[in-house]
């Protein structure tokens, strides 16, 4: 066997490993009643596995792009793996009980998926990532055996992610058909020969259907509420943060490297037929109908939900600059968004184990009861917003103008996208009255006298919720700390691709 | 040749598609989409048949993986629903109205 292969997929490798001892463990009387220790060995082998990508800096390519290892997939493998770690974590203080270590290793095993998923420029193995990521993530989904709800979300989620899988297949086998090639870099080199063929523009928009389930943007977005919703608070908080990273990123590798020829134009007085127009409106469509039904919510999970479908929408918007530039505010955005809404689902987890629900009442007082979380909170909900100077105001800056500077520099200043950008700042300006509705009941609204169902510490929780909001608030003070690593990476998978090896029997 | 398998699995599609829109119990609704990840095999093998180099063997790969993936995704499906049944006694997929979306 060739080590080089081993070494490429070394981090997946440990993880699976690692999944497989969590497993084992669970198995074991002594070990499978200590949580704690479960949780350990979960963490052991993800820390493992990311330092391995940090000490070993690569740039090379196997099996005609299948498997890629250059500074950007390891970038953002170690940035899925972190919200992965988190969400363990948060596992360990929410309502999931029983059978703990199966739990842990299904987050294990779809996190390898999502490592896989970015770590690739091959259609057949964003198909599989993408499904090896998804699957995992309905059984967490319908972890609680014993409540209804998270059945019936499982159900939900399964149905809608089944057939869009399906039309992520079929959507793929067009374009294959079309280009007789699986290789997003030769797809790349034979469009810009041939240019537009109606069938192919046909695959592409079943594809896209199939990503637009993983980023819930309208109109694939109907799960995402009730899963929110229904899942156990970790599972939802692993769905919004690591597999909508992976998402967006396959997504921007896919539309910008692969088919960059057959964009078309999405500006107002120069409608041209490609994926760019039908990406506007999936965009504009996610941040109308996004912040106008998160408005109505009483439920804070619903509330996130529906923020998430409306900040996939701002991400849309950024991948509609159709560059580089527009892959690296895109990327930045998610990452940063990531982190903030897992933070506000840890806390989410612990108002749930301590006051018995996640609905609006359920925090009213926090910040007498507990000023610490109720801070992040404020931090959370803020920088969801788009106020300066937390990250999330950089994170739109970057989306914004990248959209708005690639369309004036393709025809001089006509400002083609401009439409775009007033539906989305319009609606982020709607989109602050119901974070803020949320941080009114943390801040204002007095205390109920109901007593704690739960007086325990989660201090682990407690712990990784802070530091998510510290790495927010100096994401927005430093955001070049995290920008510059981006632009240099994509940069380098630009203009200096992965060499490709070729495997020894 | 080829014109005739992509009618055929263009139309196992639309079958598919519209088990999974219009039936409601969700044994059903599961077979839909198996029809449908069916077509876009059928799609694949068609195409590799008839490409330019079929010694590649891309087509027939993607195939075999992707009923790979069909089938774990359909053991996963059943499981789904038989918790389903469990709790609401019913695979009637409108009987699952709890959350509202």
């Amino acid at each position: 066997m060739n080590t080089l292969l081993f070494n490429l997929l070394t981090p997946e490798l440990i993880l699976a490993d690692a999944a497989l001892v969590v497993l084992i463990a669970g198995l074991i009387p002594f070990t499978s009643s200590h949580r704690g220790m479960i949780l350990s060995l979960t963490l052991l082998g993800g820390l493992l596995s990311g330092a391995w990508i940090l000490t070993h800096p690569a740039n090379y390519s196997l099996f005609g792009g299948m498997v890629v290892l250059d500074p950007l997939t390891q970038l953002a493998k170690v940035a899925v793996l972190a919200l992965s770690l988190i969400a363990c974590v948060f596992a360990y203080g929410s309502t999931v009980k029983e059978h703990f270590a199966e739990y842990l290793a299904l987050i294990l095993f779809s996190t390898i998926g999502m490592m896989l998923l970015v770590g690739t420029e091959d259609l057949l193995m964003i198909f599989i990532g993408l499904e090896l990521t998804s699957i995992p993530l309905y059984l967490l989904t319908g972890y609680l055996k014993k409540s209804s709800t998270s059945a019936e979300a499982a159900l939900k989620y399964f149905m809608v992610g089944g057939v869009s899988a399906a039309f992520l297949l079929f959507g793929l086998s067009l374009i294959y058909g079309v280009t007789g090639v699986t290789s997003l870099r030769e797809l790349a080199a034979i469009t810009r020969t041939t240019g537009t063929d109606p069938l192919l523009l046909a695959g592409i928009v079943m594809a896209l259907a199939g990503f637009g389930f993983k980023v819930a943007a309208v109109p694939f977005h109907l799960w995402a509420p009730d899963v929110y919703e229904g899942a156990p608070t970790s599972s939802a908080a692993l769905i919004a943060s690591g597999s909508k990273v992976a998402g967006f990123l396959i997504l921007a590798k896919f539309l910008t490297f692969g088919l960059a020829k057959t964009s078309g134009s999405a500006a107002w007085d120069l409608m041209q037929a490609g994926w760019l127009p039908l990406l506007a409106l999936i965009a504009a469509a996610s941040v109308v109908i996004g912040n106008l039904a998160a408005l109505s919510q009483r439920n804070v999970k619903r509330i996130l939900a529906y923020s998430a479908i409306a900040q996939s929408g701002y991400m849309l918007l950024g991948l509609t600059a159709a560059n580089a530039n527009g892959v690296a505010s895109v990327l930045f955005y998610v990452i940063v968004y990531a982190a903030t809404t897992l933070g506000a689902f840890g806390v989410v987890a612990i108002v749930e184990q301590r006051r018995g629900g996640s609905d609006l009442d359920h925090f009213d007082g926090l910040h007498r009861t507990s000023p610490g979380l109720a801070l992040c909170m404020g931090i959370f909900m803020i920088s969801l917003a788009g106020i300066p100077p937390l990250a999330g105001f950089f994170g739109k800056f970057y989306l914004f103008s990248g959209a708005l500077g690639s369309v004036a520099s393709v025809h001089d200043g006509s400002f083609g996208l401009l439409w775009l950008l007033i539906v989305a700042i319009v609606f982020n300006a709607v989109s602050l009255y119901y974070y803020v509705i949320v941080l009114k009941h943390v801040f204002v609204a007095p205390a109920d006298d109901a007593p704690a169902h739960d007086r325990a510490c989660h201090c682990g929780v407690s712990a990784f919720v802070g530091l998510l909001a510290l790495a927010v608030v100096a994401l927005g003070l430093y955001p070049n700390a995290l920008l510059n690593p981006i632009q240099n990476a994509i940069r380098s998978a630009v203009a200096n691709p992965a060499k490709a090896l070729v495997a020894q029997p | 040749m080829l014109q005739i398998l992509l009618a055929i699995s263009a139309v196992l599609f639309c079958f598919g598609l519209l088990a999974t829109l219009t039936r409601r119990n969700a044994i059903l609704v599961l077979i839909g989409i198996e029809l449908m990840l069916g077509a876009g095999n059928l799609n694949f093998i068609a195409f590799w048949k008839f490409s330019a180099n079929p010694e590649a063997l891309t087509g027939v790969m993607f195939a075999i993986f992707s009923i790979a993936i069909a089938a774990a995704e359909a053991a996963v499906g059943l499981a789904i629903v038989i918790q389903v049944h469990r709790r609401l006694h019913s695979v009637d997929v409108n009987q699952a109205t709890q959350l509202k979306g």
